[in-house]
């Protein structure tokens, strides 16, 4: 944070101010950058944005990002004494690949750093997953584990276990009678009968952008409209087989389910 | 308001995830003008022109930079010597073949490293092509820009320069070209001083210490930086409001036909001009929508040519050459997606 006030400090002194709006507001927006990476982790935020592997690149990105900014202030005042004391100084803006006019690019990055810092990302709903396909997830190709192995209990399998289990072995008869416990969301999909509901999550391979969903259709007792969508529930009961929309697939005959609190992570790995 | 909110999640997870591969392509490629002497490359490099293509396209090795550094290095190349095939090659596969584009790619598709490993087949296979294609040109003078041949007339080897004095031409050549293009629209002429100013001063000062090298490592760290996060924002924002506003069965449509996905995907390579680096995880906005060959027609075609890139290109080249380029990269970058549309995936 301490950047950013240097820049005011040191502007006050510079005598001729105009020449140096430019340097400053590459300075400000990469300092700023920093901060902007630097509080997504620590307030937690970034567990929405990315997979928890790449956190550590992005702090030593924050890190980097403030100390070159810290560097280029040191240089300006440096560069300032001397033309202060009577040397003569080239000064050169290099100036390299020209897609925007000077300070744009800056003043672009500037703006969306201040709209990151004001603004809360958000975590994706059943909006999202309806939109991204949820209903494909059984089939989804791209859940490829790199080692398979054939969890010991099932009631301790997460949502996102049970759907790369049923990748490996799709037939759902397999598991009929196997006890589940599992968490997620709530989806509605259209093409379901009221009965049933979709429990389901998010799942990162790198960013939100590929986050994609997976779910399971759970059968009620009743109707679906007393868990609303969104709502975070607790599963418990028994994997059974239905034909839903023409296919046979794996379902949740549910025994009790809890509402509870959306997880902080509310992301699968 | 939600899909705004929606949209803006996936713009700043995008950004943040390149962001580091971005600031680390950007220091390699700054780091470069230091430790890399293209003329000892160029003394080691096999004088037949097939080899000479497929070593200028594993140089990117040497040099870890974008699209946006590897024009002014292969023009460097060009001005000492290089000839065609190595200098295409390298433009053309540098983007693509080296260590931090591979890695930021497998991180966007560990799932499918298929993508990764074809990304850095086909681009190599392309660029050695292209290259060798170029190598039948005995002399590349009709296709370069006046000021190049002029430049190479005057660059005699026994002339010992160092990078700063490239570096110097290379901000004028990028300085004339600013003024002499209308979508940049900026002032040229303080810049343009500035440069002849350096230029002066460098050359009445050959030893320069390394408190001014560390400069203007500084200096083009910051500036490379700036710009391309510029362009990172633009084109994240692009890949947000696609994948938050275009309704799916529309991207359905276009996405999942073997054909029309790879033009669709070829022709936002092009326009989004999104930095090599970080391009895989605008790929991977489409990941699920888009074939696997379209997704990696837009990874191997969008470091090969883009809008920004051509703007850089007009610095060396002239049309003649680059519609030439573009032609033949876009034809193979079909060719071969689409095989692996029909008969991989």
């Amino acid at each position: 944070m301490s950047a950013p006030q240097n820049v005011s400090k040191v502007k006050k002194k510079f005598q001729f101010p105009g020449k140096l709006i430019l340097p400053l507001l590459d300075i400000f927006t990469l300092a700023i950058w920093g901060v902007v990476l630097l509080k997504l982790w620590s307030s937690g935020e970034l567990n929405l944005l990315i997979h928890p592997n790449y956190f550590g690149l992005v702090v030593v990105t924050g890190l980097a990002l403030l100390s070159i900014a810290a560097w280029k202030i040191l240089w300006l005042l440096k560069r300032w004494r001397q033309q202060a004391s009577g040397k003569s100084v080239t000064m050169s803006v290099a100036q390299h690949l020209s897609l925007f006019p000077p300070g744009w690019s800056s003043a672009l990055l500037l703006v969306i750093a201040i709209v990151g810092l004001t603004v809360k990302p958000k975590v994706f709903a059943s909006d999202t997953a309806i939109q991204r396909g949820i209903t494909e997830a059984v089939t989804v190709t791209r859940l490829q584990p790199q080692a398979f192995k054939p969890l010991s209990k099932p009631e301790e399998r997460s949502l996102i276990d049970w759907v790369r289990t049923l990748n490996i072995y799709p037939e759902p008869d397999t598991y009929t009678g196997q006890s589940v416990k599992v968490t997620g969301f709530v989806v509605h999909p259209p093409e379901l009968p009221t009965k049933y509901l979709l429990v389901s999550r998010f799942v990162i391979t790198c960013c939100a952008a590929d986050a994609y969903p997976v779910g399971l259709p759970v059968k009620l007792k009743g109707s679906r409209d007393k868990y609303p969508v969104d709502t975070w529930i607790e599963i418990e009961g028994e994997m059974i087989t239905e034909k839903l929309e023409e296919k046979r697939q794996l379902t949740i005959e549910a025994s009790s389910i809890k509402k509870i609190d959306k997880p902080a992570n509310p992301y699968n790995y | 308001m939600n899909q705004l909110n929606n949209g803006f999640t996936i713009f700043l997870s995008l950004l943040v995830e390149a962001m580091p591969f971005l600031l680390l392509g950007v220091l390699l490629s700054s780091l470069l003008l230091f430790f890399v002497d293209e003329r000892k490359l160029l003394a080691v490099m096999p004088r037949n022109p097939l080899l000479a293509s497929i070593f200028g396209s594993c140089v990117g090795f040497l040099f870890p930079v974008c699209e946006c550094g590897n024009v002014p290095v292969a023009r460097r190349l060009l001005l000492q010597g290089a000839p065609a095939s190595m200098a295409v090659g390298f433009l053309l596969a540098a983007p693509t073949i080296n260590p931090v584009v591979i890695w930021s790619t497998w991180v966007a598709f560990r799932d499918q490293p298929e993508i990764v490993v074809l990304r850095v087949l086909f681009s190599f296979s392309i660029a050695v092509v292209v290259g060798w294609v170029f190598s039948s040109q005995k002399d590349l003078r009709p296709l370069l820009q006046q000021k190049m041949t002029r430049l190479m007339r005057q660059s005699s080897p026994s002339v010992q320069r160092d990078w700063i004095d490239d570096q110097t031409k290379i901000e004028k050549a990028s300085v004339l070209l600013q003024s002499g293009s209308f979508l940049l629209g900026q002032p040229g002429a303080p810049l343009r001083l500035d440069a002849d100013t350096v230029q002066s001063s460098v050359a009445a000062n050959p030893t320069k210490r390394v408190s001014d090298k560390l400069r203007l490592f500084l200096d083009n760290t910051v500036q490379e930086f700036l710009e391309l996060g510029g362009v990172l924002v633009l084109g994240s924002a692009i890949a947000a409001v696609i994948q938050v506003g275009v309704p799916r069965e529309i991207i359905l449509s276009l996405g999942q036909g073997p054909v029309t996905s790879i033009l669709a995907m070829m022709l936002l390579a092009a326009v989004v001009s999104i930095c090599s680096t970080v391009d895989s995880f605008f790929a991977l906005a489409f990941a699920s929508t888009f074939t696997s060959g379209s997704l990696l027609a837009f990874l191997v075609f969008g470091p090969m040519i883009d809008i920004k890139a051509i703007g850089l290109m007009l610095s060396v080249f002239k049309w003649r050459a680059i519609v030439y380029l573009f032609a033949l990269a876009a034809q193979l970058t079909f060719l071969l997606t689409l095989f692996v549309n029909l008969k991989i995936s």
